[in-house]
């Protein structure tokens, strides 16, 4: 490890970035052209560390759509060809509660189960630059999710009034500190301790039993009767990783091309089979699935919650529904 | 290459856009005319009245007898009807009398050039549909993929999908946050959210979702002092007012 301490200043932050771009493509926190704040790959634009972004960083690691290969018939056999997926890329900026979402994401991907080819590919090549942050934002819960510090980081960053305090986190994070010390200066500066409370809470003391007892509960009725399953939470949610596979024809040809696409468990689709038969039909079932995901079944498999905390899907949510207050009504029942 | 598939697009009661906009695939459309033979359609120089086809391209309602007529007929010479556009899938802009007052329907209908029927009809309450693509005007990238597939043996589904889905894919901010009243909840995917896109409200070219849930963006835009008129406006505008009840 470096001994030295880094910052690195504002004035340098956009050559800093612009160095950083020549050897990867890096995704910064910004406004995007319609105005929503989101992570997009680094062009000169003004970067936006205000708040946390209204969209999540996932888009750089998982597209909406991505074709993974190309297949077609050759003579007698079938050709199948592998899409490269583009290599070399970093999250600058990336919130400790995303980089949680990210290790999810590594966790069914890589760690559970089969590994996925084309998720080690983007994963390998991508580097994280977390931004801790200072003060709370408006609907997470990191605390009480215990995601406020992040994890699987290559870079720490901290913001100060006219500059970024900068650690090396991983060796891939000391060789970028080695490659671009030129627009660093040495500082005395400590990593402070993070003192804030989140405003919001979610108790999660035995919260997967409780809510697994609840699975029957009004609430879910109730809820669901508002519920407009417009999957607007369930695409700006950094861990939701659902996606369909499809296959499609090139015009003219025998030649096709096959899709991942996101998909969202609040859609009837989502859960249809042969014959049409569509299992999570009720309003109600497709919102507890979604709620009982992020904060009891993954956990089951994994050592985490898939919810991070990080309040984005209820910021998003039109009518109002909100997971932890879901929680909190179960557990007033069923504790 | 196996047989070509027979073409031919129909125009009922409606302004004939949809077809007209076909014209836009350009080279995608001589690539498939390898495989598609347009042998009947007015804008295409093909008039072969009556001959049988593989697939029929329909736009438009159905106002008048005449249009009922001749929906009859194009459906018995074709193996499969498609209904091609907001006019033909849900009534569309045309339809929008259906949701008018009594008396004015009375009224307009009155001053109609030829004889109308009292409702404006879309394709598939009158003849067995077997696709329906939606959008004012129709999306001809999705009659090319609906061509292909047939080609290949395969039938397309149109998923139901709320716009709102691809209105987060491309990141935009929300227009019910702003105060605006937007059908993207309600409305079947597949547009891109071209219209949120432009930050202008979604207002249900694509027709209604399945399962969508009506009452509940009505008490949203309620929530946020949208005008009672405005509100029935938008759901009324391309769709039939999903709030009528039974025998009115
Ligand atoms: S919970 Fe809210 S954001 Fe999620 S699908 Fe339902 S209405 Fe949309
Ligand atoms: S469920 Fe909601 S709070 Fe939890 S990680 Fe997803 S968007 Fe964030
Ligand atoms: S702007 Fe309209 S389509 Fe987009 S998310 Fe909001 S309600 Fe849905
Ligand atoms: S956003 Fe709505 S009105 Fe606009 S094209 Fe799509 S479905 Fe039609």
């Amino acid at each position: 490890m470096i001994q030295e301490k880094f910052v690195l200043k504002k004035e340098n932050l956009h050559a800093f970035l612009e160095a950083l771009s020549k050897d990867m493509e890096v995704f910064v926190p910004c406004h995007n052209e319609n105005g929503a704040t989101t992570f997009l790959p680094y062009n000169g634009q003004e970067i936006y560390t205000a708040a946390q972004t209204f969209y999540s960083p996932k888009q750089a690691l998982n597209k909406p759509s991505e074709k993974e290969f190309f297949f077609g018939k050759k003579s007698s056999s079938v050709e199948v060809e592998r899409v490269k997926q583009n290599g070399g890329k970093m999250i600058f900026g990336i919130r400790p509660c995303d980089t949680h979402a990210v290790k999810a994401f590594d966790k069914l991907y890589l760690e559970y189960g089969e590994v996925d080819p084309f998720y080690r590919e983007k994963r390998d090549s991508t580097l994280l630059a977390a931004l801790v942050c200072t003060e709370p934002c408006s609907n997470g819960f990191c605390h009480s999710m215990g995601t406020q510090e992040p994890t699987g980081h290559d870079l720490l960053m901290v913001e100060k009034a006219d500059s970024f305090y900068i650690e090396a986190a991983s060796s891939k994070g000391e060789e970028l500190i080695k490659k671009h010390r030129g627009l660093l200066n040495i500082t005395k500066f400590q990593k402070p301790e993070l003192n804030f409370e989140c405003k919001k809470k979610l108790d999660t003391r035995n919260l997967k039993e409780i809510l697994d007892k609840g699975f029957f509960s009004k609430v879910w009725e109730e809820e669901g009767k508002r519920d407009l399953n417009c999957t607007s939470c369930t695409q700006v949610c950094p861990s939701c990783y659902c996606f369909l596979t499809l296959d499609k024809f090139i015009l003219n040809t025998e030649n096709s091309e096959r899709f991942r696409e996101w998909d969202s468990c609040h859609l009837q689709r989502f859960t249809k089979v042969a014959g049409n038969h569509i299992f999570r039909k009720s309003r109600e079932s497709r919102l507890r699935q979604f709620v009982m995901h992020k904060l009891s079944y993954f956990q089951k498999n994994n050592d985490m919650m898939l919810c991070i905390g990080c309040g984005r899907c209820i910021s998003v949510c039109p009518v109002g529904i909100d997971l932890t207050e879901i929680a909190a009504k179960i557990r007033s029942e069923f504790e | 290459m196996a047989k070509k598939m027979r073409a031919g697009f129909y125009s009922l009661s409606c302004c004939e856009g949809c077809e007209l906009v076909v014209f836009d695939l350009e080279e995608k459309l001589l690539k498939a005319l390898e495989f598609v033979e347009i042998v009947d359609a007015r804008l295409f120089d093909g008039n072969h009245p009556n001959e049988k086809l593989d697939i029929a391209i329909v736009e438009g309602g159905v106002q008048s007898e005449l249009d009922k007529k001749h929906l009859e007929e194009i459906r018995e010479r074709s193996t499969y009807l498609v209904a091609f556009g907001a006019c033909a899938t849900i009534a569309g802009i045309p339809g929008i009398r259906n949701s008018l007052p009594k008396e004015m329907q009375a009224k307009l209908n009155s001053k109609a050039i030829i004889p109308v029927k009292e409702k404006v009809f879309p394709v598939p309450a009158v003849v067995k549909t077997d696709f329906v693509l939606q959008g004012c005007p129709a999306f001809t990238h999705e009659l090319l993929d609906l061509l292909v597939a047939l080609y290949h043996g395969k039938k397309p589904v149109l998923e139901n999908i709320p716009v709102c889905k691809e209105c987060k894919e491309r990141e935009n901010p929300c227009l019910l946050f702003e105060g605006i009243p937007c059908l993207g909840p309600v409305t079947y995917a597949g547009c891109k959210a071209l219209c949120p896109t432009e930050r202008a409200q979604c207002i249900g070219c694509r027709g209604f979702t399945e399962d969508a849930n009506f009452e509940a963006l009505r008490k949203r835009f309620r929530k946020m002092d949208v005008d009672e008129r405005i509100i029935h406006n938008l759901f009324t505008y391309f769709n039939q007012n999903p709030f009528k009840k039974e025998g009115e």
